[in-house]
């Protein structure tokens, strides 16, 4: 084609007019939209690794679990939760065997037929061949087997009694229930393009729209409310407020620091922020195999002087002060009222200098540690750096990246390390990743989580541990738990500092359907809708 | 002219190797672990081990290298281990908008840069001249993060003319989305290309053949043209082709703000995470990009410059 002058001088003027069609091309009614931090999905599939929070956000619409928590919380206790895929379960007096009934007639997407105790134990299988590297193996590490007696029915054995496995195995992100046929069919392309029972069915995944869904019309809990719902994927913070601001996206991930939602409120007041609690269990490990911290009065002192209150009111309406290991919202927590005057660990900085002098260090000390730059780490590390130096405790710290940091701690290379991790509502987790002696940290890399090496410098919680892991009666458990967080709390080679929510902001135009309270950091909108 | 073009691809074979076993070299020395970053905090050791196995991360480094290379020429790139996507996909997903906003933003300098260099150097020193050297001076020391992010406050946001984010989809809804992303590259791009042409045309504009073509009662506009302008060409081309490199590159901070997929974040995300398959794809890319764009450049002087097409 030639291009004339005149031919170019009308082009040229019409692309105004371009312009302008897409700008009203975008200004129709658009889909929920809900923006995450992440740059773009890795993958949908719940067995991946690696996946960021705006994978799980579209996960959970996508797929569905065998039984699960009422929308907006966490359930945390045996009798919390309720059916979903499984219409009802039992479990054996030992709490080893649990059976499960599967609901009838539920379809999985695009035509892939009824799902069946095939693909719930398929689903299953999967996280039991140590063949095969999938998501959160290690919440699987007490399933012995999983079997299919007939269609509707699966059955799951356990090597230990479990009262709250639908808590710690069933409800979990990696146990959604995937469609067997589908994952063989479409091998890799699964992640992609994957196949659940979920209200919503995946119709297109890209770079530039994040994941569209659909609704799901024959979901066995009937059609969700928003026809069409998009996950997308903003990873730079401005660049998620402005289009949060703007009205392009509906709600976007907050950012865990000090003064981020105060901000916002300043920028628009009618924002609504649905935090998730606990959120995030941070942790402080002390190395008990290096001096000065292999000193119990030097553990003491540093807990006296670290005000968890305070850290926690840095973050309003995000965070509350840890008393123990387990967050107070879950089962197993302890509260200071309950524990003994010498456990409770009042912020005392007079007596803090004053146990640092008795063990020799009157005249203060220095501390080498270092922490990932990443925000909720940083800012938690620079409070307790300031309140440290009210008792002449120097925290020499340095601020590195955050795999960096995580290379670095599992050989063994920090002496005071900040641990953050969400947990399910499951009293022995944090324990077994964080303080069994099995769990320790090693210089060759070899080791697990527990960077204070408790049960190997000083006698630790194995015991108590193995105890509370035989138990299967739930309140009998819970009350063992309970004397292992005492006697952490005697020992210090963990502290407990605050949990810190996962927070959205939300535009008041869009009604979830229900509050959110707790829960993981994702959560059903096949209830939302425009108001 | 073709055996130019043989010899500098054959220039460019020990460059690459070399860049690439730096690279290599690199993030083996880099701290972090990508089994950890992939895994996360459930992973079991056997977990570890297992990843660490499939992906060729216990072999010897020797092993590791040659298998890289091997992989890199018969370009193999393998396969991202976060997404488990092939990483040639990956980059001929993104790198498209990379090179959209890259060639954008250099259009748009050098649609304004030119004219501006020009007229400051034939007004030398009066008012437009001092006018472009504000522009410049403001070009250069106006990080294009924050440029970028108030073009968004007041362009987007505010009065709502473009996208507040995103790349687009077809061509004109592509071309809304790129138009504030490489306005806001292109303001540094006209301020450099503005400085070199002005620079460029000072001295041609002083030699003896400008003199001669006004002696012989050219026109003063044909005798910048033609003769003045032309002879600055080649400074600016070296000029325009490194600025070229230096946006294919550095742009992911703009690509950050307007959140515009392209393969500058695709690096900066694989960095964090430690996905050695996606890194090192990507400096192939780029370094197939500095040996293209420096090859253009050697066409474009022979273009330019009679006298070289003689010699080549």
């Amino acid at each position: 084609m030639v291009t004339t002058r005149r031919g170019f001088i009308a082009r040229a003027s019409a692309l105004p007019l371009g312009f302008g069609a897409m700008r009203e091309a975008h200004a129709q009614t658009p889909p929920i939209t809900i923006a995450l931090a992440a740059r773009s999905p890795t993958g949908l599939n719940p067995q991946q690794t690696a996946l960021t929070g705006g994978d799980a956000w579209a996960i959970r619409q996508i797929f569905d679990t065998l039984v699960k928590p009422e929308d907006g919380t966490f359930a945390v206790r045996p009798e919390d939760f309720r059916p979903s895929l499984a219409e009802s379960w039992e479990s054996s007096p030992d709490a080893r065997t649990w059976t499960y009934r599967l609901r009838r007639g539920v379809l999985f997407h695009k035509g892939f037929g009824e799902m069946n105790s095939d693909d719930v134990a398929f689903t299953f299988a999967r996280h039991l061949d140590r063949t095969i590297v999938t998501n959160q193996k290690a919440l699987y590490s007490n399933l012995a087997s999983v079997e299919a007696p007939d269609r509707y029915t699966v059955r799951f054995q356990l090597h230990r009694p479990d009262p709250l496995f639908n808590g710690s195995m069933v409800s979990t992100l990696s146990a959604n229930i995937l469609c067997r046929r589908a994952f063989e069919e479409r091998g890799q392309g699964f992640n992609m393009d994957p196949i659940g029972t979920g209200p919503y069915q995946v119709d297109s995944v890209s770079p530039t729209q994040g994941v569209l869904l659909s609704a799901f019309a024959q979901h066995f809990a009937g059609v969700a409310t928003s026809p069409v719902i998009r996950v997308a994927f903003i990873a730079d913070t401005t660049a998620r407020t402005l289009a949060f601001a703007s009205g392009q996206v509906d709600m976007i991930e907050g950012v865990r620091q000090p003064g981020w939602i105060p901000t916002m409120r300043g920028r628009a007041p009618q924002t609504i922020f649905d935090a998730t609690a606990p959120g995030s269990f941070n942790t402080l490990h002390l190395n008990l195999t290096r001096a000065p911290l292999n000193d119990l009065r030097v553990r003491q002192a540093i807990r006296l002087a670290i005000n968890n209150e305070q850290i926690a009111a840095a973050f309003p309406g995000l965070s509350v002060a840890m008393p123990g290991i387990i967050a107070p919202q879950f089962a197993g927590s302890v509260r200071p009222q309950d524990l003994p005057e010498a456990l409770r660990y009042a912020p005392d900085v007079r007596r803090a200098r004053a146990l640092l002098a008795e063990a020799g260090h009157g005249g203060g000390l220095t501390i080498p540690c270092f922490t990932s730059q990443r925000e909720d780490y940083a800012s938690i590390m620079l409070m307790i750096q300031e309140q440290l130096r009210a008792v002449g405790i120097t925290l020499a710290m340095r601020i590195i990246d955050h795999a960096t940091m995580h290379a670095e701690n599992r050989r063994d290379r920090n002496s005071m390390t900040l641990y953050s991790s969400s947990y399910p509502p499951v009293p022995t987790q944090p324990f077994l990743q964080q303080l069994l002696s099995s769990a320790a940290v090693k210089a060759d890399g070899t080791g697990g989580e527990n960077y204070s090496h408790y049960g190997i410098a000083i006698p630790g919680i194995d015991a108590l541990i193995e105890r509370a892991q035989d138990e299967p009666d739930f309140e009998r458990r819970i009350a063992l738990i309970q004397d292992i967080e005492q006697q952490v709390l005697r020992d210090l080679p963990l502290l407990g500092i605050v949990t810190l929510s996962y927070v959205i902001a939300r535009n008041p135009r869009i009604d979830l359907g229900f509050t959110v309270r707790s829960g993981y950091a994702y959560w059903p909108l096949n209830r939302a809708r425009r108001v | 002219m073709l055996r130019m073009f043989g010899a500098r691809l054959l220039d460019a074979v020990p460059t690459v190797l070399l860049v690439l076993t730096l690279v290599f070299i690199a993030l083996r020395l880099l701290p972090g672990d990508p089994a950890l970053v992939v895994l996360g905090d459930y992973a079991t050791q056997e977990q570890l081990v297992l990843f660490r196995a499939q992906m060729g991360l216990d072999q010897p480094l020797w092993w590791q290298w040659f298998a890289f290379i091997r992989d890199m020429v018969t370009l193999d790139f393998g396969e991202s281990m976060i997404s488990r996507q092939p990483v040639g996909a990956l980059i001929a997903e993104n790198l498209p908008y990379t090179i959209e906003l890259t060639l954008a933003a250099t259009g748009i300098g050098l649609i304004l840069g030119i004219p501006m260099g020009v007229l400051a150097a034939v007004h030398r020193n009066r008012w437009p001249d001092r006018g472009a050297r504000v522009f410049s001076l403001v070009g250069y020391a106006v990080p294009d993060f924050y440029l970028g992010a108030l073009l968004l406050i007041v362009f987007a946001l505010n009065l709502g003319w473009f996208p507040i984010n995103g790349g687009g989809v077809a061509f004109w809804d592509r071309m809304y989305h790129v138009a504030l992303p490489a306005i806001t590259l292109a303001m540094v791009k006209t301020a450099f290309i503005g400085r070199l042409t002005r620079a460029a045309l000072l001295e041609t504009l002083s030699r003896d053949y400008v003199r001669t073509a006004r002696a012989k009662g050219g026109r003063e506009p044909r005798v910048i043209a033609r003769h003045a302008l032309r002879n600055a060409l080649l400074p600016i081309t070296t000029g325009l082709g490194l600025s070229l490199l230096a946006t294919l590159s550095g742009s992911v901070a703009i690509e950050l703000i307007f959140n515009r997929p392209g393969i500058g974040e695709v690096l900066i995300s694989a960095i964090a995470k430690r996905d050695y398959p996606v890194i090192q794809g990507g400096v192939v890319v780029f370094a197939f990009f500095v040996v293209a764009i420096n090859l253009i450049i050697d066409l474009a002087y022979i273009l330019i410059d009679p006298r070289l097409r003689v010699q080549a």
